[in-house]
């Protein structure tokens, strides 16, 4: 490996170059009622913020915990907040237990065999992608910060906007 | 391989050789580069490490079609045998109809995980992958409330290898045969059968070992109530050789059930283990058994996976061919502002042994009992217990604390010699303090005190105690400055150290790209993930790792 220190500069140096230009895989997963759940007819009603999350994974809780109110802010105007949840063998039993005791309101489908986060060429959680109604990811969150949930908000709000501009037009 | 990409190709052509082909592509691309400079400790000695690892993971998907691939330089590897090309590639169909099919690389979980449970944890250097090919057949009938259908067939090569001894390579041949019938959407029933060949290098003779692992889950999912149950039984034969010149058989099983119940602000769930899948005696216990539960099994651990950098450093190693156990976990939520979690579990072997041999020799004799289907708090079962109590408040959108405390007790009994039995306690009080100076600014405090009791070490050491405090400035959304420091009082610390210092800087460039750099010391210990654990050394040095997706 002569060439790993080129390697890396060459690497960080394309880094910022790198554009944002993932594409949109439609999915159809089962709730905690065992009802299926399907991305496009979601996306017939307004824009989808498609998070993955697990149990034991403490900042997707605490993104949970705050984007709640956001969901029932804008789920009037057709916005939804999809957790598509990561659990494995060992901790999945526990995941309707939480989700009901903790009073969530959006839907949580499963991943069993994490082919949708796959899909998404997922790394690690929290990981959120929004996706407008025309079947673009509009932007792409890996990580959580306390603080992301006003850029999040802010996100939902330019996109249920342009909606409406387009249904004007 | 070859022939079944050959194969999927033909069908593929087959399938787009009438009517006209109007393409749609879409294609992605993440890579991962991990870059680490310093030393790594076995006990006291201090020797150079350096890693470089690049993972390139592409994927194209035309018309239905996905072709993926992981580009690898891992030279030298973190953990294992240095390796540069294409590790895993693989093509799959999916069709409307609800058929898919994929030849190459993948993992692959049937229901919990008892009959068959492949994964990859690149940290703990393991990867359980199956190279071959799985068909998917999915169905449903009706609208309202539908019957659904699924079938899946595998076949394929599993090659197993621990990272401490990388060279010994276990290779499985693995055949699959599972399905599954929801008759209404509340109810899943589940039947699945896995044979596989497996050739294990010992000695520097193979012990090839024929296994049959049929498997019945069972799901029913009410409004407020949740149950699951899963048996499976492994039979095992493992063809005559020096080794084992007579022909030996071994007979196991597993059976795992979870009872979940959800009403108004509380949630409770019940998980019982009683796994068999090899119970010997305890001279013939041994990770390389060719009778043992097999690698690319992993049922549930039944037991909390916890985030506290002190608890997670004594786990609880869950042993899979004999122990049962369970726990329960409670979630009471009284506003949306503050959460209680209760967390209790237990877990032991099935049976005590006595030694019979009156001479110097040892010959062990199990102690049979009607109640072992439940786990005893007697020391020669080796036990563990532990219980955890947490509450979080949201106190407002500036505040945020976390308080918890946990218990745990494990018990490793000497056979040989009873008084040389190993008893850990360990009482922990993890904390957690956020405050957000702005929308974008905030000051996270962690601190975790830990108190330790183990009874082989001589009088003064038998007690010690940790401490781990983190102080971590973020900046929303793509700035995290964390300080991290760790003590303790512990005289025997394999390392000698008393004290571990790690300064760390994650920044994301945008959207699809950031990266990680720390420096200092990393105290190591054992690591667990699915109940798989690893020895991971003490290291002081750089680390680096750059995340990108294209």
């Amino acid at each position: 490996m002569k060439y790993r220190n080129l390697y890396i500069a060459v690497f960080l140096f394309l880094l910022p170059l790198a554009s944002f230009s993932q594409t949109y895989n439609d999915f159809t997963l089962t709730d905690l009622e065992g009802n299926d759940v399907t991305l496009n007819d979601l996306l017939k009603k307004g824009p989808v913020l498609v998070s993955f999350w697990a149990t034991w994974c403490t900042p997707c809780k605490e993104e949970m915990k705050k984007l709640q109110p956001i969901y029932e802010k804008y789920k009037a105007d057709g916005f939804t907040y999809l957790a598509v949840n990561q659990d494995n063998q060992k901790s999945v039993s526990k995941v309707k237990s939480y989700i009901n005791a903790s009073g969530y309101s959006f839907p949580v489908v499963f991943d069993p065999d994490k082919k949708v986060f796959e899909a998404y060429l997922g790394v690690g959680m929290p990981y959120s992608l929004l996706i407008s109604p025309q079947k673009k990811i509009v932007a792409k969150h890996l990580g959580y910060v306390t603080g992301d949930e006003y850029k999040i908000e802010e996100e939902i709000k330019d996109l249920l906007k342009s909606g409406s501009d387009e249904n004007q037009k | 391989m070859k022939k079944y990409i050959l194969l999927i190709v033909i069908f593929l052509s087959c399938s787009v050789s009438y009517g006209q082909i109007n393409l749609n592509v879409d294609a992605g691309v993440s890579n991962t580069l991990r870059y680490g400079n310093g030393y790594e400790y076995t006990g006291r000695l201090r020797s150079p490490k350096e890693y470089f690892e690049n993972l390139t993971d592409a994927r194209l998907n035309v018309n239905g079609v996905t072709f993926g691939l992981r580009y690898e330089v891992s030279d030298p590897i973190e953990y294992g045998l240095n390796f540069v090309g294409i590790r895993k590639r693989y093509i799959e169909y999916e069709h409307e109809i609800g058929i898919s099919a994929r030849a190459g690389d993948y993992w692959e979980i049937i229901s919990r995980g008892l009959s068959l449970n492949v994964f990859e944890d690149r940290a703990l250097g393991y990867d359980t992958g199956i190279d071959g090919i799985r068909i998917n057949y999915e169905k449903s009938f009706g609208k309202k409330n539908p019957m659904k259908v699924k079938g899946q067939i595998i076949g394929g090569d599993i090659n197993y290898s621990d990272y401490l001894t990388p060279e010994r390579i276990e290779k499985y041949k693995i055949r699959v045969v599972n399905g599954q019938f929801s008759p209404v959407k509340q109810i899943v029933l589940g039947l699945d059968y896995v044979y596989s060949i497996g050739d294990l290098p010992e000695e520097s003779v193979n012990t090839v070992v024929h296994t049959d692992l049929p498997e019945a889950n069972f799901l029913l999912n009410l409004p407020e109530v949740q149950f699951y149950a899963a048996y499976s039984h492994k039979s095992s034969r493992v063809s005559p050789n020096t080794i084992y010149p007579a022909p030996l058989t071994g007979k196991g099983d597993g059976f795992y059930s979870s009872l979940a119940y959800s009403k108004g602000k509380i949630g409770v769930t019940l998980d019982y283990k009683n796994y068999r899948y090899d119970i010997t005696l305890p001279d013939n216990r041994s990770n390389t058994r060719p009778t043992r539960m097999l690698p690319y099994q992993n049922p549930p651990t039944a037991q909390k996976e916890h985030t506290s950098t002190l608890i997670t450093r004594n786990p609880h190693v869950v042993d899979f061919n004999d122990e049962v156990g369970g726990q329960l976990d409670i979630v009471y939520a009284p506003t949306d502002k503050l959460t209680f979690n209760l967390n209790g579990s237990i877990a032991s072997r099935h049976y005590q042994y006595q030694d019979t041999d009156t001479t110097l020799l040892v010959s062990y004799k199990r102690v049979d009992r009607s109640d072992s289907y439940i786990p005893s708090l007697d020391d020669p079962f080796s036990p563990f217990w532990e219980y955890y109590l947490e509450g979080e408040w949201y106190a407002s959108e500036k505040v945020y604390a976390k308080v918890a405390y946990a218990r745990q007790s494990n018990t490793t009994y000497n056979q040989l010699n009873p008084l040389s039995s190993e008893k850990l306690f360990t009482s922990t009080i993890p904390t957690e303090f956020k405050y957000s100076f702005t929308k974008e600014y905030t000051l996270t405090l962690i601190s975790e005190m830990q108190w330790v009791h183990n009874s082989l070490r001589i009088s003064e050491d038998k007690d010690f105690s940790n401490q781990f405090f983190s102080l971590t400035l973020s900046r929303s959304p793509n700035l995290n400055l964390t300080f991290n420091s760790e003590f303790t009082n512990d005289d025997e610390e394999p390392t000698g150290k008393k004290s571990w210092f790690l300064g760390e800087v994650s920044y994301k460039l945008n959207q699809s790209n950031s990266i990680l750099v720390s420096y200092g010391s990393e105290r190591g210990g054992l690591r667990c993930a699915n109940g798989i654990c690893r020895f991971v050394k003490p290291f002081q040095g750089f680390r680096m790792a750059v995340q990108t997706q294209f």
